[in-house]
């Protein structure tokens, strides 16, 4: 069987795994599989029972283990998060963090200066101001008062 | 006496099934209400009916009194219990409630009023001989007024706003100079989220803790303390650990101050459950802080070392019942040691809430455990409600047993989907500082930085298990779960990343 490459908190692994043998960068591991209605719920590992538990989403893995939440990943995926066409930062606002847009201070086409106060943001009961990353024109809002966005959600977008 | 038959909980979440639990085992009937986005929370099949408040924002659903008072009518519930956040401290809606002919399970509106209003509170338990943090006595507006009142009390102080709470609106001020953009942005803070713009200022005590006592009281006037609360495990003025005792208290500190907490009760003829919060300062003299009218979040942690049960007796007042002698005889006395935990969806870092699915979801048990949840597998959690997922409380014969307690009890939780606070809670039952007992609301910043340990070598195994497509991927394990819950599972892999 082929190992596969995994990435987990900055670090990497090669993974191989066979006929409950595992080997990690080279390094041999026994294991046993522990499974409950087809569920995996602990491995047997060099004699040692450890709980764990796992859930996948596409190209990624949640994996608890001794009490710790692992989010390991295959690199080669498209799982790096969306950015705009170019990857190039986009010429815009962008929410620092999720929250719910308390107020929006400009219009579209108003012109604003290099630090104005665009957005105002309100998460974990805190007001955050959002400004104009320079000088220009506001050429799109994409939200309206109200809305929850994420972190990392354009607000506006300056020409 | 009144009669309850069927209650309506105008809330969601993990007090939503709090409340609707005792009310099953009075034999009353229960009421859920949900938004449209929130149809399946898991309040919603708790209940005997579920009434839908329609679809819309948290304002147009379950902050609005005529929907709730449309979802009483036609569910024919009886009497409204409001929980806690919402609608529990609005003085209107309590009044709104009793002139529909229901019963309202909390404090009567006017007390409400006395102690919501964070200035008239001070002034009120001044006249009842109940100590306050150093203040001013009066909102202001005016920058000059302001200014000297600070300059009187001392830098550092705090910027609060008069109709204010859970630490919104709240800033400090260390220099004059920084006075004048506080006030102003506290005020616009209050304004928009209490619609009265009305400041004071109070001196900061440093490192202070923070205790507060339970209270209850019955329509006869019969008033008790149930014992008290610490709670300065705190991050961003929002309490994340509490424990009961406090290692802070003497006997003699917690009769003063229980008798304080009484008294503060009684001076806005309060009924049903209550907690009057204080602030202990380093020479061991307590502050009235404020008071909350409704059943609190960390409620869980009286219970369990009193072995009673807060909202039966909240539903008890509200019927007519009196107090239990026991109660008012004082032969209450607390046993062992509880430390509540609150698990929030947020960045274990930065605490910055967190949104997603909860793909796996495995609560602790076993001796001393409770856990008080507010999501299961398949959950979403979203940024519109309070981030809080669940309350975990460990009860031991002692202080280090029931931290070890809830440490096992942090090792068997099993959240996968949505990032937690869990290193955050295992960081501080870790620390030399909350193990010693002398601790301070500044705990939080003090703890040693951890470093994020790389994946064990069975970590990385299960997630090859998972990835390499080989074996099923990991779904949900057939966890023994109420029969509650035996709903349609989700299964990982079938969400859209």
């Amino acid at each position: 069987m082929k190992g596969i490459r995994l990435e987990s908190r900055g670090e990497g692994r090669e993974v191989l795994l066979e006929n409950g043998n595992a080997l990690l960068d080279g390094t041999a591991h026994s294991f046993r599989e522990i499974r409950r209605g087809g569920s995996l719920v602990a491995l047997e590992l060099d004699g040692t029972v450890v709980p764990v538990r796992v859930a996948r989403q596409g190209d990624r893995a949640f994996v608890w283990c001794a009490g710790d939440v692992f989010e390991v990943r295959r690199p080669a995926g498209r799982t790096a998060r969306a950015r705009p066409a170019g990857g190039e930062p986009h010429a815009g606002l962008v929410a620092p963090m999720p929250g719910r847009i308390r107020k929006t201070l400009v219009q579209t086409g108003e012109e604003v200066a290099k630090g104005q106060v665009v957005v105002v943001l309100e998460a974990m009961k805190m007001e955050h101001a959002i400004r104009a990353p320079q000088d220009g024109v506001i050429t799109k809002l994409r939200h309206r008062e109200g809305d929850l966005v994420d972190a990392g959600t354009v607000l506006a977008e300056i020409s | 006496m009144r009669t309850i038959r069927r209650l309506l909980v105008a809330n969601r979440g993990e007090i939503s099934v709090r409340v609707l639990r005792t009310a099953r085992e009075l034999g009353i009937g229960t009421v859920a209400v949900f938004a449209e986005s929130d149809a399946g929370g898991i309040h919603v099949e708790r209940a005997d009916r579920a009434a839908s408040l329609g679809a819309g924002s948290v304002a147009e659903t379950y902050l609005s009194i005529p929907k709730i008072l449309e979802a009483a009518r036609s569910s024919g519930a009886d009497a409204i219990h409001p929980g806690y956040g919402f609608l529990a401290e609005n003085a209107d809606f309590a009044r709104a409630v009793e002139a529909e002919g229901l019963v309202w399970v909390g404090p009567p509106a006017g007390a409400i009023e006395a102690m919501g209003d964070k200035l008239r509170a001070r002034a009120r338990m001044r006249e009842a001989g109940v100590p306050v943090v150093p203040g001013s006595d009066a909102g202001a507006k005016d920058p000059a007024d302001l200014a000297r009142e600070a300059e009187r009390l001392g830098y550092p102080i705090l910027v609060k706003a008069s109709a204010g709470g859970g630490g919104k609106g709240m800033s400090r001020v260390d220099r004059p100079a920084d006075l004048r953009a506080a006030v102003e942005e506290a005020m616009r803070i209050a304004a928009s989220a209490f619609g009265d713009d009305s400041v004071y200022l109070e001196k900061l005590l440093e490192r202070p803790r923070h205790v507060e006592f339970q209270v209850f009281a019955d329509q006869r006037g019969n008033t008790v303390h149930l014992f008290e609360r610490e709670c300065s495990v705190q991050r961003r003025h929002q309490k994340i650990v509490e424990e009961t005792p406090s290692s802070a208290l003497s006997p003699a500190l917690r009769g003063a101050m229980g008798e304080a907490a009484v008294e503060a009760a009684r001076a806005v003829g309060y009924i049903g459950a209550g907690t009057i919060e204080f602030l202990l300062d380093t020479d061991g003299r307590f502050h009235f802080l404020e008071a909350n009218t409704r059943l609190q979040v960390e409620h869980p942690i009286t219970e369990a070392t009193l072995g009673i049960d807060l909202v039966r007796w909240q539903l008890e007042v509200a019927r007519g019942a009196d107090l239990p002698s026991d109660w008012t005889e004082g032969r209450l006395s607390p046993r062992g040691h509880a430390i509540e935990m609150r698990l929030y969806a947020e960045d274990p870092v930065d605490f910055l809430p967190r949104a997603g699915t909860v793909l796996e979801w495995i609560e602790p048990a076993g001796p001393g455990v409770r856990v008080d949840s507010g999501v299961a597998a398949g959950s979403e959690v979203s940024l519109e409600y309070d981030p809080l997922l669940a309350k975990i409380v460990a009860r031991g014969e002692d202080r280090p047993a029931a931290v070890e307690r809830a440490l096992r009890a942090l090792d068997e939780l099993v959240v996968l989907g949505v990032e937690t606070n869990r290193p955050l809670l295992a960081a501080v039952l870790r620390s030399e500082e909350f193990r010693s007992g002398a601790y301070d609301t500044d705990l939080v910043s003090r703890l040693p930085r951890e470093e994020t340990s790389p994946a064990p070598p069975a970590a990385w195994i299960a997630a090859a298990l998972a990835l390499s497509g080989k074996a099923p991927s990991g779904a949900p394990a057939a966890s023994a779960r109420d029969p509650w819950e035996s709903g349609d599972r989700w299964r990982p892999g079938e969400s859209a990343g």
